[in-house]
């Protein structure tokens, strides 16, 4: 507080001046004294009048009196400057240790950059020393696992009151607002916004224009700043010195990265969504790239020496203000993914941060969480998984209509209208030139289908498949081994069966793993249910006259001994297998409202349809009511999933884009766009990897991506 | 043409009320839904090349002239106007490879590794398959089949055809190789498997339209165009046209 420390030397002064007004007493008691004096000169040899005395002595005593005020003057001088000092101090170890995080962060990004780029160019993992992610970062995100909401308000408010505390500290030396002054200041300086010769012009004015009324502190003050510039005072002010004239080379390099790192903040939800997008994709991997490079290039060397050089001075007191930051951090990136979550961060910290004066600083720190945040988005342990197209399956010739999942390996068939299907072996990528994704190649074609094939089921061990075409017929497949050379001979008996029945193009496959059993439906109006490998394969046909074509078929995954059927006159009939009688009716109750798929939840007694109105909805197997509907796609949704777990949804629709839904709460969690149109179509499957983490989309495009 | 105009008819009304409620007036959606039958699929009325604002335009202008009417080449292969011929040629190879699928799963039934060893047509060369690190002598059946699945491969390899909308001139360069090998297909199904080769000819019409693809673009030489296809169906074919 500003008025103490001036009081203090007011009341200096004012003793001062009590002195000199002493004196002047003193001097008009002398004053008579010259009078005495004659008179008593004469009859005194002894010099040493009792009045002479008194006015020597209190003469002296004045003198000393001054002195010990000038002292005292000098001290609290000499306290302010330790007091100075220290907070200055104390703001380049704030400064320094966000300039080590900022650089361990860069450091590791690089790392990471290196190895996935190694990876790509070599297809063998590099062999770093270190490839841990900074330490801080570690603990930063394992907590912000487990940690909640009110954890988090917690350490911000433990973080907050430090910050008080240190305040009041400074308030009672007595010099804050100096102390804000050169700090700024020189934060300025390092952020390289003023020149020298500016910020001394400011220095000094701010002190002309400041109410300072005691000449000699604005005195002293004057003497010191360029003083200091040229001759740091101890051996660590030096240290401080040199690393900071070394953070301050590369600061300019930082800060426009920082900026960079900014953009992609911003951008970072979208740059989520459109990652599947290749042209996106492609420029911001070569901008990031770039930005990378040239961090490569500039600053890594120099880099590395300023962080031992840093790592030395900080090690100590930094990890405690480390921890604090941590915690810090921690409660922004929470709110990561929410809206407004970036003004709040900045409001947060400016009420922190501009009540002392450190307007730059807390834009660093800002940055800081921007960086964070968005290598936590790209990480795997985030919060909440986002997922993100990283493999791009090209082969086919034309639209991909059905894909699946080999129920354990990463292995997917594909089926297409360009008559073929194809087995791809996610492990067998072709590196790639520039983009994120990878390219696979296909590993097996299978042909024999006379036109497109349209649906596509796999059995539970994934040894065999199954294909449904636009030529009637259902083929059963072996899978070939997902190791084959792709060139390889050619094997006749991969065509292991064809399930002969349907005289029309055949829309829906679905298999029951436990009884390996198959149901297909076609455009001739019947759902039929196969055994394929028996030597009388088909077990039951279903048919509704009154509903039309079934457009696609799912088994009762709770009840065995039922099937769902799904009609394009927007109803649903469950069926009972035996007695090929329907069971239960599902009636929107309005029609044209085709349904493209249907899919029955793994565990529950729900079944969920995709309609051609935009529209999903959700029925009740044992009522037949209609649970849940939702306008889900801007436009028809074609394609379902639901995961192993049965918690989530996916969609996919002729809008371009596939969508991820909380089943819990039917929210949409994650938007994608996936594929291109060709005519009106657009996405025309979607699949979920039975045991492990991949999601795919197979588009009209001709591509099939996969997600992780 | 007439039956070709009341399908049209239909679908335009079959469209237009699924569209009724979602947009105002008859829009035509082109889509096969599930349940679409096998004689629907993909019969709509066809849409202006100009209007077409897909990326994927040409495939869907070369799809729509070919299931219009596949014996009308010559209309088939006329490029529209201030369309890049980079990307002509190289859609309308990728739809060959495409309907070669169609000959390759006939020839599978038929041609055996054991009855053609070797890739050949007239006894003047033995084909080697390049799909493998050193070519070799594949049995035909192989050779066909590695041959499409390569310039499957080829022909969407992101590096050389990133894009569907302009291509580079380097990689139209590579367009001829593939037609040469491809081509092989034709021709060993003409001397060898010629019924089925006959019964492939007639339904799609694609050996001619693949020679007449090759010779309008000057993609191969016309030794190498060895199936006498041209000569025998010339008659027929001016007389259609």
């Amino acid at each position: 507080m500003k008025t103490t420390g001036d009081d203090t030397l007011l009341r200096l002064v004012m003793e001062d001046t009590s002195v000199v007004q002493n004196g002047a007493q003193l001097g008009l008691q002398g004053g008579p004294a010259p009078n005495v004096k004659p008179n008593e000169e004469n009859n005194t040899k002894a010099q040493y009048s009792i009045p002479g005395i008194l006015h020597f002595i209190q003469h002296e005593w004045a003198r000393f009196e001054l002195e010990r005020s000038q002292w005292e003057v000098d001290r609290a001088e000499l306290q302010a400057r330790i007091a100075f000092l220290q907070g200055e101090r104390k703001g380049q170890e704030n400064l320094k240790s966000d300039l080590v995080r900022r650089i361990k962060m860069l450091e590791y990004a690089l790392k990471q950059e290196r190895a996935k780029f190694h990876k790509l160019k070599y297809g063998v993992e590099l062999q770093q020393g270190d490839m841990k992610p900074p330490q801080l970062d570690d603990s930063n995100i394992d907590t912000q696992l487990d940690s909640d909401q009110s954890y988090t308000s917690v350490t911000k408010a433990t973080w907050k009151q430090g910050r008080q505390l240190l305040r009041q500290y400074l308030q009672e030396i007595g010099y804050t607002d100096r102390i804000i002054d050169v700090r700024s200041n020189r934060v300025r300086t390092l952020l390289g916004l003023n020149n020298n010769a500016e910020q001394d012009e400011n220095v000094t004015s701010g002190q002309v224009n400041g109410n300072e009324s005691n000449k000699r502190a604005s005195e002293t003050q004057g003497r010191r700043t360029p003083a200091k510039k040229t001759q740091p005072s101890c051996l660590t002010e030096a240290m401080m010195f040199d690393t900071e004239a070394a953070v301050m080379a590369n600061l300019d390099f930082l800060s426009s990265a920082d900026v960079d790192m900014e953009d992609d903040d911003d951008m970072s939800d979208d740059v989520e969504l459109e990652a599947t997008d290749e042209l996106e994709d492609d420029v911001k991997a070569i901008k990031r790239r770039g930005k990378i490079d040239n961090m490569g290039d500039d600053v890594d060397a120099e880099a590395m020496e300023v962080l031992n050089e840093l790592n030395l001075l900080s090690e100590t007191e930094n990890q405690h203000q480390d921890m604090k930051d941590a915690g810090d951090w921690k409660g922004l990136n929470f709110q990561s993914g929410g809206p407004g979550r970036r003004p709040l961060a900045l409001n947060d910290d400016e009420n922190i941060d501009t009540g002392l004066g450190l307007g730059e600083l807390a834009q660093l720190t800002v940055n800081n969480d921007a960086e964070t945040s968005y290598d936590i988005s790209s990480s795997k342990e985030a919060f909440r998984k986002t997922w993100g197209a990283k493999y791009t399956l090209r082969s086919h010739f034309d639209g991909v209509r059905a894909l699946c999942f080999h129920p354990t390996e990463p292995v997917l068939i594909t089926a297409s209208e360009d008559h073929t299907l194809k087995l791809w072996n996610l492990q067998k990528t072709v590196p790639a030139k520039k983009s994120a994704s990878l390219d696979v190649e296909p590993l097996y074609t299978f042909r024999s289908h006379n036109g497109p094939v349209l649906c596509l089921a796999i059995s539970g061990s994934g040894e065999h498949c199954y294909s449904g075409g636009l030529d009637g017929k259902i083929h059963c497949w072996t899978v070939p081994n997902s190791n084959i050379d792709p060139y390889d001979l050619f094997e006749p008996d991969v065509l292991n069966a064809t399930l002969q029945g349907h005289t029309d193009s055949v829309w829906g496959l679905a298999e029951l793993h436990s009884q390996q059993k198959l149901l297909s439906c076609a455009a001739d109006g019947t759902v039929k249910l196969w055994a394929p490998h028996s030597k009388m394969p088909l077990l039951n046909t279903f048919t509704s006259d009154q509903d039309g074509i079934p457009s696609s078929v799912d088994f009762v995954r709770d009840e065995g001994n039922r099937i769902v059927a799904a009609y394009n006159s927007s109803n649903c009939i469950i069926f009972d297998t035996e007695t090929a009688k329907p069971l239960v009716r599902l009636d929107s109750g309005v029609n044209n409202k085709q349904i493209n798929r249907v899919v029955c939840h793994p565990t529950l007694s729900l079944t969920i349809t995709a309609h051609e109105d935009r529209h999903i909805r959700y029925w009740d197997n044992n009522t037949g009511k209609m649970v849940h509907s939702m306008v889900a796609h801007l436009d028809a949704v074609t394609s379902l999933a639901v995961d192993p777990n049965g918690l989530y949804l996916l969609s996919g629709s002729h809008d371009c884009s596939i969508r991820l839904w909380n089943l819990d709460n039917k929210t949409c969690v994650q938007e994608i766009t996936a594929h291109r149109k060709k005519f009106d179509e657009s996405i025309l499957d979607v699949a979920f990897h039975p045991s492990r983490p991949y999601i795919a989309s197979a588009g009209a495009d001709g591509l099939a991506k996969v997600f992780v | 043409m007439n039956v070709y105009f009341n399908v049209k008819v239909t679908n335009v009304k079959r469209d237009s009320l699924v569209k009724m409620k979602m947009a105002d007036g008859p829009v035509i959606l082109r889509r096969n839904r599930p349940g679409t039958k096998a004689k629907d699929f993909c019969r709509w009325p066809d849409e202006a090349f100009e209007e077409m604002d897909s990326t994927l335009a040409v495939q869907q202008y070369i799809q729509q002239l070919i299931r219009r009417d596949p014996a009308n080449i010559d209309l088939i292969l006329k490029m529209p106007d201030a369309q890049d011929e980079g990307v002509w040629k190289y859609e309308h190879l990728r739809q060959f490879c495409m309907e070669l699928n169609g000959l390759a799963v006939r020839l599978q039934n038929e041609c055996h590794p054991e009855t053609c060893i070797q890739m050949t047509a007239t006894e003047q060369w033995i084909f080697l398959c390049a799909a493998h690190k050193t070519p070799k002598e594949c049995p035909a059946i192989d050779y066909t089949r590695h041959t499409l699945d390569g310039a499957a491969c080829l022909l969407n390899s992101n590096k050389y055809f990133p894009s569907r909308v302009s291509i580079k001139e380097s990689s139209v360069a590579k367009l001829g190789s593939v037609c040469r090998r491809v081509y092989r297909i034709f021709s060993h199904a003409y001397f060898h498997h010629r019924s089925i080769f006959d019964e492939f000819e007639n339904e799609t019409y694609l050996c001619r339209r693949f020679t007449q693809f090759v010779t309008k673009y000057n993609l191969m030489s016309k030794d190498n165009l060895i199936v006498p296809i041209w000569e025998e169906e010339n008659a027929p074919g001016e007389s259609e046209a």
